[in-house]
């Protein structure tokens, strides 16, 4: 064998073995990023979710096909089934006064009045911790003291009252939750939940299940100066 | 045969080559066969076609909706479409435009020095909640986070970085909020001195309100159910 065929094969062979060690390093490098122990479960939390998201399209659609047979009947059913949609829409926007099984939340001040700084007060960042620990918990309706919470509604500080949907509520605070009443309870008394962080602060809070309440409907008018729907379709 | 150097050499990285080859083979073979990876491939299939199939079913109740409501264009039925629209943006079935902001928000950039709670430097579910708050005070017609529309019954769950919002639709920052309103009014209302603003930025957290003229709202994909409010009867007693 000459000199230079011999080369000629050693540096093939190195060169065949820089490719696979490169390769083998890429390879290895991919495992070890590989997939995070939990993102198999994301995956399944989205996919239920969708899967839930779906169902209901569903249901909606089979509504909607059904009310649209109706319609093309003639213009009494054409006016029974726009009507019938209207109720839905209101409903789902909380313009309809709704019952059904839930908890009733009530808190108040702590009575013992020598202490009464503005740390011991309930405030409106209270409302709105009781209020997404309940939406949280799969509140379907939720009022305080007889105001109806919809998507727009506040509750906003302003000196030492709180406003919800513009208009002035006091002590105590009655919150009525629509819902599943074991889920409702225990979001709020968990431990080391609301309720616990409440109680630290002197803030009484008492909770009941009742198998039927009602919670009123938006009072106010709708009114939308700025947003407007987009037609599709 | 007699033995030369190169042959030592060669048999030498002949060896290598072995060993390699098989390494090589074995990974790529486990690579492919991990059940961790294979699953999250399949659900990522799955995921994929679900949410194609859901965009395409809300779709067509986008378009059953329009062909109701154009049946109900008659004179007769004129009173309720004003009624039916607004219902409709209130309950999150449309989708809406208009003038409004967009607020950003970013984790802080300050580090926590030793001995600090860095916890303070986050962004937390409730500095989103007050955001909101605020702009609804301010009269918001519309608000959404990261897309996801916001409604009488959407939550907001701060789960390590990222948060829930509307039963376990995930976001990660940064979280832009998108009200629609009066500009002024909601870019004020959150600039004021005191305001959310403000104490948010003494903690660090960038804030960022922009004035745009155009903002556009999904709907809530899937819509509102609900399974346990009912309308109430007729005449009973409120509580």
């Amino acid at each position: 064998m000459n000199k230079k065929s011999m080369y000629l094969s050693i540096g093939l062979i190195t060169m065949i073995l820089g490719i696979m060690l490169a390769i083998q390093f890429r390879t290895n490098r991919y495992i070890e990023q590989g997939v995070p122990a939990d993102r198999a479960q994301e995956l399944q939390v989205e996919l239920s979710k969708l899967e839930r998201d779906s169902r209901k399209l569903d249901r909606e659609i089979e509504d909607l096909s059904y009310k649209l047979e109706q319609a093309k009947k003639g213009q009494l059913q054409a006016e029974a089934a726009v009507q019938d949609e209207l109720k839905k829409a209101r409903i789902n926007a909380g313009l309809i006064t709704v019952s059904g099984p839930g908890i009733e939340v009530v808190m108040d001040n702590p009575s013992n009045q020598s202490r009464r700084s503005s740390i011991f007060i309930i405030r409106d960042e209270d409302l709105l911790r009781v209020v997404n620990e309940l939406r949280g918990a799969g509140a379907e309706a939720i009022s305080i003291n007889g105001r109806r919470l919809i998507s727009t509604s506040e509750i906003r500080q302003a000196g030492s009252f709180i406003n919800i949907n513009l208009e002035r509520v006091e002590p105590p605070f009655q919150v009525l939750a629509i819902g599943s009443p074991d889920k409702l309870k225990s979001a709020l008394e968990i431990s080391g939940g609301l309720v616990d962080y409440f109680k630290d602060l002197g803030i009484e809070v008492k909770i009941q299940s009742h198998s039927s309440l009602t919670v009123p409907a938006y009072h106010k008018n709708l009114q939308f100066n700025y947003a407007k729907a987009v037609r599709k379709g | 045969m007699k033995l030369k150097p190169f042959h030592l050499a060669l048999a030498l990285v002949g060896l290598a080559l072995g060993v390699l080859l098989s390494v090589q083979f074995r990974v790529t073979r486990d690579t492919m066969n991990t059940p961790q990876i294979s699953r999250v491939q399949t659900m990522a299939v799955k995921v994929n076609e679900a949410r194609s199939e859901r965009d395409r079913k809300q779709e067509q109740l986008d378009k059953l909706r329009a062909d109701l409501d154009k049946i109900a264009g008659g004179a007769e039925l004129g009173p309720f479409r004003e009624d039916l629209k607004n219902a409709r943006i209130e309950a999150g079935l449309s989708e809406v435009q208009g003038p409004g902001v967009e607020v950003t928000l970013n984790d802080s950039n300050t580090i926590a020095k030793p001995g600090e709670n860095p916890n303070l430097y986050v962004l937390h579910d409730e500095d989103i909640l007050r955001v909101l708050n605020e702009l609804r005070a301010a009269g918001a017609e519309a608000l959404a986070i990261n897309g996801q529309r916001v409604l009488a019954i959407s939550e907001i769950r701060c789960t390590g970085p990222t948060i829930l919002i509307n039963r376990n639709q995930r976001l990660t920052p940064p979280f832009i909020i998108s009200a629609i309103g009066h500009q002024d009014n909601l870019a004020n209302s959150l600039k004021m001195r005191g305001g959310v603003i403000e104490t948010l930025q003494f903690w660090g957290i960038q804030v960022n309100v922009k004035k745009v003229s155009q903002v556009t709202i999904e709907p809530l994909s899937g819509g509102v159910s609900f399974d346990y409010a009912k309308p109430a009867a007729e005449g009973q007693k409120l509580q």
